[in-house]
């Protein structure tokens, strides 16, 4: 060792320690993931304009339903589109931008509470549920009473019962389909409790509620992004037509399908009154649920290897 | 097999009872029944103490409460002995008192009678608990028809026995004298040609549209206008008329127009009309557009896994994403705008249950908005199907692409398909609700938004027992089914 060509290096323990790996950060993968799709990026930007239009247009506006100015004013009634009412005017000459927009606020606040609470509830519950033999007999047959129902069924009922109103539509909305949350939860929990880093886990003495939310809980992240990105819709899709029917909201509240609804009477007379809502509730709709299931995608680590 | 079926139904059967309990308990406890009055014409042309009472005995005939008049009260605490000297004013407030420790209210009602006159009536009433609510809706429930069912003063000699006897065609049936119904049981030529009048189902009646008329004859009644037929009734007499004689039931005192055509009491028949019930309307539409929507979604399924990641699955799959994210009811209103340049109708009333041409939307719609779930998961399980041994083993063998797929992996595949079965029936009712409200068609799916509306809460409560059965039996035969189509399935062991 006395070549002068070689010389000595301290040896640096931190480095031997270091994994020649790329950086990986888990939300900047989701993110790039997420990115790299342009029908999503367009869907996001929509999606966002509906969004924020829907929450600051109603300060400025100050829209209520119950203010009519100009009921008794009949060259401000059915008025076509134009630039001083984008979308025109009602059947009691309220400004139709100003009430889509406060519509779309009640629709999507009823759909995104509703779609958390179902949420929150049938995941807590269903990864119990997975893992708790006793909780299974007992849930399987609250499961079995509620899937047999159909659920537009429960929800009426439940409006019938409890009288219209937003607070009432959230808890019809969200009273039984978080069972159905948990019972797939559950199965998706059955499946990878037994999988072989959990058997390693507990076998080293890790309690079951950590195992739960430390095992189990991420690996369900994107199973639960994709119900929520269908749960949004589906929620808007029964304001919609509950408030249709005529059981949903009351007078004092707008709402899409409040909306579609007085809309629908003069289909052919004017028709943007009912067009224009139909589309909008399409709208976010569809671009909630594309962004949702590409979120979805984008949030299962596995779909992060280049 | 026989075991678990039976615990089974007996499980269905209570998952019934618990959803229509609730729902009895909230619909009598949540419903304000105020807003019930608003839409009864009877009730609004009363006033002052018959509009009250009116309300009580309504209130009283729903089942929300017990009411009793004086002298009810009275003849209860003193007897028929004691009656006329407690109405006459003595001892009259013990009765009270008495009815008051039993949970009544005792009301004094100060108002004006029909004269208009100042006038007081004292009433009392109590409402029901939730349990003697469900108890009151499942004791009256079942009624069972028998020989010692007429009670008629004026008809003492009434024999009282079951005869087999021949209806007016000529053909057998059981029927009775004493019972409600006369014909008990007997045969027609309409589905399933062999009829009962034994058990009946009793969910009270209509109440405030349709007032009187009981909620299961409205949804199992012929609609549209009577149709007369040439017929020969038990006088002799041949006449054309609607009446059908085998509905007969038990009428006190029949008018002149009865005996010329009835040699007995039995006189009070149901009517023949020439469209379909409520119940008959929303089963044909649901399953023509059952069968249909599986027409559709099996082959393109099985075709988008075939071509799994080409064109096929492709526009399949937005499709698919489009119908679950966009909301039903714009869909709805969009294939009726395009269903109205075929000159379709958009609403059912237009051409009636006539015309062939009122059905096509509302079937076409019911299939489509059934299809991309149907059509997500038989093209899952064609496409995990395909990658399994038995498919390599079947390439292997040098089978055609066409062959493995309509040959090995449909056969495996249409497994959890055909279990799936109960779950499009269920959803099929929920499509209905929205379709036949949007059509205006006259079938139970649009009468429910409708007795919602009218705060009818009968027929809510006889609408929820209905679909909540029907859908319970759906699932039920989805099981027996999959166990016909892969005998490798014993339900009995599914316990997991």
């Amino acid at each position: 060792m006395t070549d002068p060509r070689f010389e000595f290096v301290n040896i640096d323990l931190a480095a031997s320690e270091h994994i020649a790996a790329p950086q990986y950060s888990y939300w900047k993968s989701v993110f790039r993931k997420f990115f790299s799709s342009k029908v999503a990026i367009a869907m996001l930007v929509i999606m966002a304009f509906v969004v924020i239009m829907s929450i600051v247009h109603p300060f400025i506006s100050g829209y209520s339903n119950l203010a009519m100015d100009d009921i008794n004013n009949p060259s401000a009634r059915f008025l076509s589109i134009s630039l001083e009412h984008p979308f025109g005017t009602d059947d009691v000459g309220r400004d139709m931008f100003a009430a889509c927009w406060a519509g779309t606020r009640t629709s999507l606040f009823v759909a995104v509470i509703a779609t958390i609470i179902t949420n929150v509830i049938g995941t807590v519950v269903g990864m119990f549920w997975g893992f708790s033999k006793k909780l299974d007999v007992f849930m399987i047959e609250v499961y079995n009473i509620v899937a047999n129902i159909p659920f537009t069924l429960v929800a009426m009922v439940l409006m019938f019962a409890l009288g219209q109103g937003v607070p009432q539509l959230i808890f019809a909305l969200s009273c039984t389909s978080w069972v159905a949350t948990a019972y797939f939860i559950r199965v998706q929990v059955m499946i990878i409790r037994d999988r072989e880093y959990n058997m390693a886990s507990k076998c080293l003495g890790t309690p079951t509620f950590r195992i739960i939310t430390h095992n189990i809980f991420p690996y369900l992240i994107s199973v639960i992004m994709t119900g929520v990105s269908r749960d949004i819709p589906s929620f808007i899709s029964y304001e919609v037509f509950l408030s249709y029917i005529g059981v949903g909201l009351s007078e004092k509240d707008i709402s899409l399908g409040r909306l579609i609804e007085n809309g629908s009477a003069y289909m052919t007379s004017a028709p943007h009154l009912f067009v224009i809502p139909v589309f909008i509730s399409a709208l976010i709709s569809v671009s909630l649920y594309i962004v949702g299931q590409t979120l979805a995608d984008a949030s299962d680590p596995r779909t992060h290897m280049i | 097999m026989k075991k678990y079926l039976f615990i089974r139904i007996l499980k269905s059967i209570f998952s019934i009872l618990v959803v229509v309990s609730i729902v009895i308990v909230m619909v009598y406890k949540l419903v304000p029944t105020t807003k019930m009055f608003g839409n009864d014409a009877g009730y609004q042309r009363l006033k002052g103490i018959d509009k009250k009472i009116y309300e009580y005995n309504q209130l009283e005939r729903l089942g929300y409460l017990d009411y009793v008049t004086t002298t009810d009260m009275c003849s209860e605490v003193y007897g028929e002995d004691g009656l006329s000297a407690c109405l006459a004013g003595e001892n009259t407030q013990e009765a009270y008192k008495a009815f008051e420790d039993r949970g009544y209210t005792i009301e004094v009602i100060n108002d004006v009678d029909e004269k208009g006159q100042p006038a007081t009536a004292t009433i009392g009433y109590r409402y029901y608990n939730p349990i003697e609510l469900i108890a009151n809706f499942y004791s009256k429930l079942i009624v069972i028809d028998n020989p010692w069912a007429v009670e008629d003063a004026n008809n003492p000699d009434l024999e009282r026995k079951y005869y087999i006897g021949q209806d007016q065609n000529g053909i057998p049936a059981l029927m009775c004298s004493g019972c409600n119904y006369k014909y008990q049981i007997y045969f027609d030529g309409s589905f399933p040609f062999i009829h009962q009048n034994i058990i009946e189902l009793d969910l009270g009646d209509s109440y405030p549209t349709r007032i009187g008329v009981s909620t299961v004859s409205i949804i199992y009644s012929g609609q549209g206008s009577q149709s007369p037929f040439m017929q020969t009734f038990p006088t002799g007499v041949e006449r054309s008329s609607a009446l059908m004689q085998h509905t007969c039931r038990y009428k006190a005192n029949p008018d002149h127009m009865d005996t010329q055509l009835f040699t007995d009491n039995y006189a009070s028949c149901d009517a023949r009309y020439d469209a379909p019930s409520m119940v008959n309307t929303s089963l044909i539409m649901g399953f023509i557009s059952l069968v249909l929507a599986y027409i559709i979604a099996l082959p393109f399924g099985v075709a988008m896994a075939r071509n799994k990641d080409k064109l096929v699955d492709k526009i399949g799959i937005v499709y698919i994403n489009l119908l679950i994210a966009v909301p039903s009811l714009a869909v709805i209103f969009f294939l009726k705008y395009i269903g109205s340049f075929f000159t379709l109708p958009d609403r059912f009333p237009q051409l009636g249950f006539g015309d062939i041409r009122s059905y096509i939307m509302p079937i076409i719609i019911l299939a489509l908005i059934s299809t991309p779930s149907l059509m997500m998961w038989a093209r899952r399980y064609m496409v995990d199907q395909s990658n399994a041994d038995y498919v390599k083993f079947a390439r292997a063998k040098g089978l055609s692409q066409k062959e493995i797929y309509t040959k090995h992996i449909l056969k495996n595949a249409i497994i959890p398909i055909v279990n799936g079965i109960p779950q499009s029936v269920v959803s099929c009712l929920s499509g209905a609700l929205i379709t036949e409200t949007m059509f205006s068609i006259p079938g139970m799916g649009k009468l429910l938004p409708d007795s919602i509306k009218q705060l009818n809460i009968n027929m809510v409560l006889t609408l929820t027992l209905l679909f909540t059965t029907l859908s319970v039996i759906a699932v039920i035969c989805g099981d027996i089914l999959i166990t016909v189509v892969d005998p490798r399935i014993q339900l009995a062991a599914k316990g997991d």
